[in-house]
């Protein structure tokens, strides 16, 4: 059977990866000057820069190069015999319209220059030139190509992240809908008055609030990541005691724990673990983590959630002793719409966002966030983040004044 | 005498499963219900049904594809009508599948919700009334 899992790995990841990278290869510019000297001393420069330089006597031979080395510049002459730097230049633009073109030109031929530049050239070097110019152009000629390049880039990321992100969903939006929809429509044909058509009519009621339910996370998830993703949530900065914060979520879990056979337990030092960030994104973060773990996990099982702080990092620690996640899912954990589907983990309900919103809270506010696990042991999931801070140009009174106004919401 | 008409729903949305079997099962017939795409294809060629309702979008985006790929494989099953079954996207022509010629081109798709009653008329026309 196909696997969603593994297929983006190998495809999906290679891509974005060489997208990122590709700025750290060596950048190819071209040369083409029928004046020996002029290759020579351009090769030397182009090279101490760090560039790969090719150099090419005519435009002929040069349009060749250009196809064959894919070049991020040309520099060209303007005036060779055979082909003209002006035919070059729109044959070059032919090849790859991004690849940014430089003339070269004595004072005579200034008006060829700026026609040059009219028709694609990026800038003209007039000759003689200083060693000093010809790197300052080509530098800001590079330069601008990666730009273009990175924003044509992120523009392509964009706009396939959105379509997937509609695509998936109207899906997860769609489905519960159209169960719903589904169960009322046959309800209308259970006519009988039996007792079992009143209990599977009881029973169907119930499943439908479920879906119904599972439409109202989805869609609060769905706003709490665009409210992430926007920046409104997490760029307040107040100090926050992620001891209280933790203590009033498993508080508010134990019902729930108990009725399922699992135990709360908190190991949290008493008053180091501040951060700055915003409490109720912080609250979204460790509320994900916990129900995660107590929903993943087994009947006589236990959650155990501690904290510490070492070198101006506060590191929270939410273990569970579920399920686990094995190993080949673990890449993708944080990725929205993810879900585990595995014969071994039950169906359990969930909109595959939690993880990916605490991902982004804990990435938004400079930490990280991991996972170890082992398969039928259970799972530890670890968020480290930048200690709180106190601003330096504070003085001892309004310090006091702040610590007394810890945020205990 | 015919024997009673079998129906094997294949989707991993249980409750979807649950309404639509219920129904299918009080106009007569013997539905099998298969929650996945390899249970699809063990219960297809177990039973031998006279029709398959398929989903799209299981554990993977286009499991029921696969799915109905691998069942048609099968020669005894070349033939058996398969309806689609979506929520994935609205209108076939989404799916960029050639209207004719395909390997899905005689059979049916249906958008989820389904209208029920036009569910079953369509079954009906494929394999006769249930008994």
């Amino acid at each position: 059977m196909p696997s969603q899992l593994e297929a983006p790995t190998s495809a999906g990841g290679g891509t974005a990866e060489r997208g990122t990278r590709e700025p750290a290869a060596p950048e190819t510019v071209l040369v083409i000057d029928d004046d020996s000297t002029m290759r020579l001393s351009c090769r030397k420069i182009l090279a101490k820069m760090g560039l790969r330089a090719e150099t090419f006597e005519d435009g002929a031979s040069g349009l060749d190069g250009v196809a064959k080395t894919k070049p991020a510049m040309v520099i060209v002459d303007l005036k060779m015999p055979g082909i003209s730097g002006m035919e070059v230049i729109s044959r070059v633009r032919e090849i790859d319209p991004q690849v940014v073109i430089v003339v070269i030109t004595g004072y005579a031929t200034i008006d060829t220059a700026v026609e040059a530049v009219r028709s694609g050239a990026y800038d003209f070097l007039p000759k003689p030139f200083s060693p000093d110019e010809l790197r300052l152009i080509v530098n800001r000629g590079l330069e601008r190509r990666r730009l273009a390049l990175a924003s044509q880039q992120h523009e392509i990321e964009r706009t396939l992240l959105k379509r997937r992100f509609v695509t998936f969903i109207s899906h997860q939006l769609r489905t519960p809908l159209a169960t719903i929809y589904q169960y009322l429509d046959v309800l209308k044909h259970l006519e009988g008055e039996d007792e079992a058509m009143r209990v599977r009519r009881r029973e169907w009621l119930d499943h439908c609030l479920a879906r119904v339910q599972e439409l109202q996370s989805l869609i609060t998830d769905w706003l709490t990541l665009a409210q992430v993703e926007g920046g409104t949530l997490s760029r307040e900065r107040t100090k926050v005691d992620l001891g209280c914060v933790i203590t009033d979520i498993l508080r508010a879990y134990e019902p729930t724990a108990s009725a399922q056979g699992v135990s709360l337990e908190a190991r949290l030092p008493d008053d180091c673990l501040l951060v700055g960030g915003d409490r109720n994104c912080l609250s979204v973060l460790f509320d994900n983590l916990i129900t995660n773990a107590i929903k993943y996990n087994k009947p006589g099982g236990s959650v155990t959630v501690s904290g510490s702080q070492t070198r101006g990092e506060v590191v929270i620690a939410v273990a569970d002793t579920g399920v686990g996640i094995p190993e080949k899912y673990r890449p993708f954990l944080f990725e929205e719409f993810f879900r585990v589907r595995d014969d071994s983990v039950k169906k359990t309900a969930g909109t595959g966002l939690g993880l990916h919103i605490a991902k982004r809270i804990v990435t938004e506010m400079g930490g990280t966030i991991h996972v170890a696990s082992e398969v039928g042991v259970g799972s530890t999931f670890y968020v480290c983040l930048p200690a709180w801070r106190e601003p330096a140009a504070v003085g001892r009174e309004s310090d006091a004044a702040r610590a007394a106004n810890i945020d205990r919401r | 005498m015919q024997h009673e008409q079998r129906i094997l729903i294949v989707d991993d949305d249980h409750d979807f499963v649950e309404a639509i079997s219920c129904f299918l099962e009080l106009n007569g017939f013997t539905v099998f219900r298969a929650y996945n795409g390899a249970e699809g294809i063990r219960l297809a060629k177990m039973n031998q049904p006279d029709l398959i309702l398929m989903d799209i979008m299981m554990n993977d985006r286009t499991e029921g594809f696969f799915t109905i790929h691998e069942i048609r494989r099968d020669a005894s099953l070349k033939s058996v009508p398969i309806f689609v079954l979506s929520s994935f996207c609205t209108r076939l022509p989404d799916f960029e599948i050639p209207s004719s010629g395909g390997w899905l081109s005689h059979d049916m798709f249906f958008t989820k919700p389904v209208d029920t009653a036009q569910l079953l008329e369509k079954i009906r026309q494929r394999v006769g009334a249930a008994v």
